[in-house]
């Protein structure tokens, strides 16, 4: 039989792929959550923050070590987790902002990665796997749910995809229609010129980085309820959310949320082919590299006025 | 904007068209580093405990992939986020021609470094007509894709087929070594010989004409552009050139290990590797061989201490840093400041000049 | 620049917040009675109770590891090897540190024959260079006569050529297939391929379920793996579906659904991953209130935590049956089991998975070794020891099913029969005692023949 037919003929029917257009709403959720993220920094300093996937798994392992070790409250240790991303991406900002502010972006893009290392490795020394140990965050919200079809939808799952659209509504309007935010995105773009222009650019910056630092905590929290608690895990995340990033070309954030769900979408739907399935998780890429192959291949992607 | 100079390069005071130059003085250097390779090779393996003449082989392999690394970085300023990608396509071509054929090794460390070469130019090319963060992305993303296929296909392990795996294997035989490096220090010495090899072809295009093109390029590829010098074909080149060293070398490191496992070629890697060629100075062939020490003789040492391997990440993270805020062309020069420096350098920062200092890219 | 300086502050401030909230993250997990979700093992609540109860015969439970109770060993140490993996998201050094704990009992109470074991452990992170080198290193530098307590994802399969050179027997908690085919390796495990053959066994004879899915994480040898489950299968006449996932798992929820859409109401789904991300898969399954959609649920043995059960929750009693490799700290509590709580108690404060198999496993297999150089006349040599290991026969054990043998065979499955446990509102207890793994799996039929010729007890 030509393996194009027998690929065919093994291809779920329509009953049994929609439950996975479902899960893949909210894997999208989980992508879009990140990738939003990341965008949002990027136009507001001109830093894609890849250590954005650290900086919230540590936010969780700390607000799981308050829970399960000192007994806190689940709410204060999620608020706790949420302040030190904001706390933490500060900190970066702030002192590695201005060293590197007239470096070109894949400079600045690169340093984060030395973020990414420090807390990689941190994480692993404080919060180690001996013993086969595994962690986990449970959101109340998971608890609590609707059925759609055949399965179950948790409120987590929604709350996820609230928090991109708001994230993603909020931060564009206030782009385009604030004052703080016009002079974010004049920052990102220049900040030499934008600083002559009489703009608090140190102040614009430092609200810029908490803003980031609060979402990558917030979606530590939610990206630990509903992928895993891994410090690996959720550091790399990020790469496939990245990929929802490139094929908004670093510049639309609606582009990136929409881009986000429809990798998730796919992603899940490959599940139940036999044959693809195995290779799904190459499913952001793929379609990263499509985006910016094909689609682009009649004009040159330039971020800088002068190279690394 | 001016760019880093390369250290102990001249400038070239000759259009890029005319020979290259000898300085003086070279013939001495030669020599002298002649004497310290034969040192290495012949001198090592007796001293050192088979432990560290292991992590020495480890230590030559990855020197060749950090240079493949700094030619894309410190030659061109491309950076690539996948080079732990194009090592495991290095290795799993060597190993599959390894156990599927009975050629000589080194012709199997000719067709790797080919094979990897012809498929790096090919990715190259459509990623060209991106320039920095994008390309370092895109590289991120096809990185990513590979290990994804890596871990369904496998490395070869002695199976039939074109992928020569076969997952229900009870003993996994190794993959053979060269009839003349069967031992570890002859393996050794072998792979120090293929490295000080590739060491050799990569100084040769440096010193001459891809080797200018690409100063040029770094200066600025619009001025390069105007002085008529095709810069796609010299960025190819060193696209090319890159993905070849690192191919050899995953032939080289196929029968280092003899086995092959996907896991050992994760995303991590790629940045890991990064953040040493950044550190050991990528703009320079010594820099490819600190880089290698940092990657390979330092895990091993502090592993002979009981030092928890996390510190070395953590290291990394801190050298990546500290290079890009205030040591652009890395370890190498900045070695005898390092030292001081690191010490202070939180409270360094702090200190800093403002930015009418900062040093030029 | 003061605002730069306040970036640093801020930094600072993150940090110490971090490690505060830290304080004692690891060495805490063992000894937390209520942080359940923090140790792997048995809850350590319980653990901590049969010790504490039992404080005055422990002492005397203890001090039975070595031949003269209370007299320090002072002679020329005798000195074993190990390998060990310890990376990002596996670390197994709960097994030497054990067997570290069990030789400290020993040289405490007059060590063999007066001379103290000395443990050298060698840790790896899954680089097949490391792994030889880590060997080189042992024999060469460290001079080690023996290699036992090896838990790691490659070493069988990259040494053996080394230890079939210089004639070391090594014994070990196997994951690579060569532990299990080559002479020169014993396991006081069963690896993934036995243990899902368990759990493969249950699901078939005691569900009676009409399909299987037999699913395992994608690292190397699933081909190896897979074959087991496939041959039960094929025995028994049902279909089984094979699949692998990556690993680590981004999208649990899908897999859950794919795994229950295959096996079908009918069907039982096994699962062969470490404990997170088995975890994950049934917590998915249980979101999307798939649990009850197929006839049964099953796991190779690194589900058998109480910390599993617990982080459940009773939605999966007697839902999920787990193939067990060792007796259960909680249903059995014999004098050995005793002993082995306490040398936990009092020696083994740097395992911090506390009650569970690796601790278990790293008891037996110092305690085989420690037995057998009993064994030994004259100098301990590579020779001497080595011999005495490949000698070990009918060594019995309250924690395995049927007594140990190394012998001079040419592959070791000594650990063949196995307890099926199911968690009950957040604990595992047994569901099935002692039972055989089929010998369906040629390669247990194949270890059963020989040990048979070479005169061995299969129980």
């Amino acid at each position: 039989m030509h393996p194009l037919i027998h690929l065919a003929l093994s291809l779920p029917s329509w009953q049994d792929e929609q439950p996975f257009l479902v899960t893949g709403l909210a894997l999208g959720g989980v992508y879009a959550l990140s990738g939003v993220g990341m965008i949002v920094l990027f136009r507001t300093t001109g830093v894609l923050n890849l250590s954005f996937g650290a900086v919230g798994a540590f936010g969780a392992l700390i607000a799981w070590q308050l829970i399960n070790h000192s007994g806190m409250n689940q709410w204060l240790a999620y608020l706790v987790c949420v302040l030190f991303g904001g706390v933490i991406t500060l900190a970066y900002g702030m002192v590695f902002g201005p060293a590197l502010a007239r470096r070109d972006p894949l400079v600045k893009t690169t340093a984060t990665l030395g973020l990414t290392l420090i807390l990689l490795g941190a994480m692993d020394l404080l919060w180690t796997s001996n013993g086969g140990a595994s962690r986990s965050i449970s959101l109340p919200t998971d608890n609590h749910g609707f059925m759609v079809g055949q399965i179950q939808v948790t409120t987590t799952d929604v709350i996820a995809l609230a928090v991109g659209i708001v994230i993603t509504v909020v931060t564009t309007a206030f782009l385009r229609y604030s004052k703080l935010g016009t002079a974010m995105r004049a920052m990102a773009n220049d900040r030499e010129i934008t600083a002559t222009l009489g703009v608090p650019v140190r102040r614009v910056e430092a609200a810029a980085w908490f803003g980031c630092g609060i979402v990558a905590g917030l979606s530590g929290i939610l990206l630990a309820d509903l992928v895993a608690l891994d410090a690996t895990t959720l550091t790399f995340l990020v790469i496939s959310s990245l990929a929802a990033a490139l094929i908004a070309r670093l510049s639309s954030i609606w582009i990136t949320f929409v881009a986000a769900i429809i990798i998730g979408v796919v992603d899940a739907a490959v599940t139940p082919i036999t044959a693809l399935t195995n290779y799904r998780d190459m499913t952001p890429f793929v379609l990263a590299a499509i985006a910016l192959l094909f689609l682009n291949r009649k004009r040159t992607l330039s971020l800088a006025r002068q190279e690394f | 904007m001016a760019t880093a100079q390369l250290p102990g390069e001249a400038k070239p005071k000759t259009p890029p068209s005319a020979p290259p130059r000898i300085e003086r003085g070279f013939y001495t250097r030669a020599a002298i580093i002649a004497v310290g390779v034969l040192l290495v090779i012949f001198l090592l393996p007796q001293v050192l405990s088979l432990y560290y003449v292991d992590a020495m082989t480890q230590v030559a392999i990855y020197a060749v992939v950090a240079l493949g690394l700094g030619v894309l970085v410190g030659r061109v300023g491309l950076i690539s986020l996948g080079q732990a990608a194009v090592l495991a396509i290095g290795a799993w071509v060597a190993a599959r021609l390894l156990f599927g054929t009975s050629l000589p090794y080194e012709v199997v460390l000719l067709a790797s470094g080919v094979i990897t070469m012809l498929l790096g130019t090919l990715v190259g090319l459509p990623a060209l007509r991106m320039r920095g963060l994008y390309l370092a992305l895109i590289t991120l993303m096809l990185a990513g894709a590979i290990t994804v296929v890596l871990a369904s296909l496998n490395f070869p392990n002695g199976g039939h087929g074109f992928s020569g795996y076969n997952g229900a294997l009870l003993h996994i035989p190794p993959i053979r070594r060269p009839g003349i490096a069967q031992t570890d220090p002859a393996y050794f010495r072998y792979s120090v010989v293929v490295a000080v090899i590739m060491f050799l072809i990569v100084l040769i295009h440096v010193r001459t004409k891809p080797g200018r093109a690409w100063a040029a390029i770094r200066q600025s590829e619009p001025a390069a552009l105007a002085a008529g010098i095709n810069t796609t074909f010299y960025k190819l080149w060193a696209f090319a050139l890159a993905s070849f060293v690192t191919g050899v070398a995953g032939g080289v490191l196929a029968g280092a290990v003899r086995y092959l496992y996907s896991i050992d070629f994760q995303t991590q890697d790629s940045i890991t590797l990064l953040a040493v060629v950044l550190m050991g100075g990528a703009y320079s062939i010594w820099g490819a061989i600190v880089a290698g020490l940092l990657l390979q003789l330092l895990p091993a040492i502090l592993n002979d201490l009981g030092v928890n391997p996390d510190w070395l990440v953590i290291l990394f993270g801190i050298g990546v840093l500290q290079v890009l805020t205030t040591a652009p062309t890395g370890i190498v020069d900045q070695m005898p400041k390092d030292i001081a420096r690191l010490a202070r350098f939180i409270g360094g920062l702090g200190r800093r000049s403002s930015p009418a200092k900062e040093p030029a890219q | 620049m003061p605002r730069m300086r306040i970036g640093l502050a801020l930094l600072a401030a993150a940090a110490l917040l971090a490690l505060a909230g830290c304080g004692s993250s690891n060495n805490s997990s063992s000894s937390a009675a209520g942080g359940a979700t923090s140790s792997a093992s048995s809850s350590a609540a319980a653990g901590g109770t049969s010790t504490s109860g039992g404080g005055a015969s422990a002492a005397t439970d203890v001090s039975s590891c070595g031949p003269k109770p209370g007299v320090k060993a002072t002679g020329s140490p005798i000195n074993i090897g190990t390998i060990d993996t310890h990376q990002p998201g596996t670390d197994f050094t709960d097994g030497p540190n054990m067997i570290n704990a069990y030789f400290q009992c020993v040289n405490d109470n007059g060590g063999v024959n007066g001379h103290p074991l000395k443990l050298f452990v060698e840790l790896d992170q899954t680089q097949p260079a490391q792994v030889a080198a880590a060997a080189k290193k042992l024999i060469q530098s460290d001079h080690v006569v023996a290699i036992d307590g090896v838990f790691d994802l490659l070493e069988c399969t990259i040494d053996q050529g080394y230890w079939k050179q210089l004639g070391i027997y090594e014994m070990d908690a196997g994951i690579a297939p060569e532990c299990w085919s080559t002479p020169n390796s014993a396991a006081v495990n069963m690896g993934p391929r036995y243990s899902s053959d368990g759990a493969v066994q249950y699901a078939l004879n005691t569900v009676k379920a009409k399909k299987i899915v037999f699913v395992q994480s994608n690292v190397p040898g699933t081909g190896y793996i897979a074959a087991g489950p496939a041959a039960l299968a094929k025995a028994a006449n049902v279909p089984i579906k094979q699949l692998t996932e990556n690993v680590p798992i981004n999208d649990a929820n899908s897999v859950a659904l794919n795994l229950v859409n295959s096996a079908g109401p009918d069907g039982s789904v096994i699962l062969n991953f470490t404990p997170p991300e088995a975890l994950v898969i049934l917590q998915a399954a249980q979101k999307l209130g798939l649990e009850d959609r197929v006839k049964s649920w099953g796991c190779s043995t690194p589900c058998n935590t109480d910390f599993l059960a617990k982080t459940l929750g009773p939605k999966w009693n007697h839902k999920l049956f787990v193939n067990a490799e060792l007796a259960s700290p909680d249903d059995h509590n014999g004098p050995e089991m005793q002993n082995y709580k306490a040398i936990l108690a009092k020696y083994g404060s740097s395992v911090a998975g506390g009650l569970g198999s690796f601790s278990q496993m790293g008891y037996l297999l110092a305690k085989f070794l420690t037995k057998a150089l009993q064994n030994v006349h004259g100098a301990y040599t590579m020779k001497s020891v080595n011999q005495a290991i490949v000698g070990i026969k009918d060594y019995k054990t309250e924690l395995l099913c049927q007594p140990w043998t190394y012998g001079n065979v040419a592959l070791h499955i000594p650990n063949n029969a196995d307890y099926t446990t199911t968690p009950e509102n957040g604990k595992m207890v047994t569901a099935q005692g002692c039972t055989q793994i089929s010998a369906a799996d040629p390669q247990i039929a194949q270890y059963r023949a020989a040990a048979k010729a070479a005169g061995i007890n299969i129980g």
